[in-house]
């Protein structure tokens, strides 16, 4: 299983804060962004960094290991 | 003695954490702090408060990096970065972000560079309420 994450407004626009997807052996970041990105189109526009296992990840070709968490995450606006 | 990196609710005093930075080396010549603060006027509307939400152990492990990032790039003694997560209202502190170093030009220097990463590299997201509504915080670049 994968667990994936929301914060700030891609919460609001995926209407929750965590789902869970099935894990499939050579699953990339891509896929799964991808897979995500046509259930919740509106919430994908304003993704822009992505995190699995709470690192910043740039390369989407990364394949997701079983029981990783991955982060879809909007610019950042801390400070 | 408080860690040099945390994110909390409450408020943090300045002076502590100064102290605890010069606590750190008896060769410390110059220490820059910002702090960031809450404003009552953003983007043309009034702001009546301010909330934030994070990745927490995400935000808190990037500026633990962070933190050892400046102090190698600048050749500082030590830093400290405490950010809140809570709601504020005009006037209250955010962000704190304080370098120490043997020399000025490396504190100074470190200070802004590090505030200026943070808004880079740290999962934090800001959300203002106004008159319009309730907004997430666009970036500036």
């Amino acid at each position: 299983m994968i667990k994936v994450l929301f914060f700030g407004p891609v919460v609001e626009r995926v209407g929750k804060n965590a789902l869970e997807v099935g894990y499939r052996a050579d699953m990339t970041l891509q896929e799964l962004r991808d897979e995500l990105a046509l259930h919740y189109p509106h919430a994908f526009e304003i993704v822009c960094f992505f995190a699995v296992n709470g690192q910043h990840v740039r390369d989407l070709s990364m394949t997701l290991a079983d029981d990783s968490e991955v982060t879809f995450m909007a610019k950042f606006s801390g400070g | 003695m408080k860690a040099a990196v945390r994110i909390q609710q409450e408020d943090f005093s300045q002076d502590e954490e100064i102290s605890a930075l010069k606590a750190s080396s008896r060769r410390m010549g110059g220490i820059a702090t910002f702090v960031g603060c809450a404003r009552d006027f953003s983007e043309g509307r009034d702001v009546a408060e301010i909330s934030f939400d994070a990745y927490g152990s995400m935000a808190v492990s990037e500026m633990n990096r962070l933190r050892i990032d400046a102090i190698a790039r600048f050749g500082l003694l030590d830093a400290r970065i405490v950010h809140r997560i809570c709601t504020v209202t005009a006037g209250d502190n955010i962000v704190f972000i304080a370098a120490g170093a043997e020399h000025r030009v490396a504190a100074l220097e470190a200070c802004r560079w590090m505030i200026d990463e943070l808004k880079q590299r740290v999962p934090i997201w800001k959300k203002e309420t106004t008159p319009q509504g309730v907004a997430w915080v666009v970036p500036h670049p």
